[in-house]
């Protein structure tokens, strides 16, 4: 009886945090405010709803307690490499000359092609045409190292 | 046995509202602005996903369904990890 209520409890509890954390990533203005909603629903949404069903099922509290750990460990990493995939992209965006704002505006196929671009890549880039230069303007150079 | 047939109520109805959150979770899959966003907008798709795959189990009593859980939960993590990669690395490995 009491392990019902307290049961039923938890699912409530995590079904609200489920509930605002979708909520907050409909709503929220930017990309890492919603990231930090979305990471309420894999905390403590996920994690109420499993402790709800580790008390209305006890039978299977060892699986879910498996399943709670792994989801502890993963979720956080996770999020840490999408928080790292915005953070690197705006670099990228600011370093090829766009200011920061404008990674998210509606300009979605300009931004979308700087995105695959990776910073080595540019490296690689400006590394080729450093050597085209060189190759093609041999004197231009000795000239300016006098 | 009042309170038992309560019980399959309030799990009955968190299951059906947990369905319906996925309708929300993926209008940021389709409007999101930027590619992290749709990338992080799955990744919520798939954790209400094993909360609902565990409700399931909850509702017809079916321990082994927790196993399935487990499962996509492994399978989200390396997709998320992959892909959050490619974003900002331009390639995978």
């Amino acid at each position: 009886m009491l392990l019902e209520f307290l049961g039923v409890a938890a699912l409530l509890f995590g079904f609200f945090f489920c509930a605002v954390g979708v909520l907050g990533v409909i709503r929220m203005p930017d990309s890492l405010t919603r990231l930090h909603a979305s990471g309420k629903v894999a905390t403590l949404g996920l994690f109420g709803l499993l402790l709800g069903a580790a008390l209305l099922m006890p039978s299977t509290w060892l699986r879910i307690l498996a399943l709670g750990l792994f989801v502890l460990l993963t979720s956080p990493v996770a999020t840490h490499a999408i928080a790292a995939s915005v953070y690197r992209r705006r670099e990228i965006v600011v370093e090829l000359g766009e200011t920061g704002a404008q990674t998210e505006s509606t300009d979605i196929t300009r931004v979308d092609v700087t995105a695959v671009l990776s910073r080595s890549r540019i490296q690689d880039i400006i590394d080729a045409q450093e050597r085209a230069l060189r190759h093609h303007a041999p004197d231009a150079r000795a000239k300016r190292d006098k | 046995m009042t309170d038992s047939s309560i019980v399959q109520a309030v799990i009955q109805v968190v299951l059906l509202a947990l369905v319906s959150l996925l309708i929300p979770a993926s209008y940021r899959v389709i409007v999101g602005p930027t590619l992290p966003d749709r990338l992080q907008a799955v990744d919520l798709i798939t954790t209400l996903l094993i909360g609902i795959i565990v409700m399931l189990a909850l509702v017809e009593g079916t321990e082994n369904f927790v196993d399935m859980a487990i499962a996509l939960a492994a399978f989200a993590f390396i997709g998320t990890i992959s892909i959050a990669r490619y974003i900002s690395e331009g390639r995978v490995f």
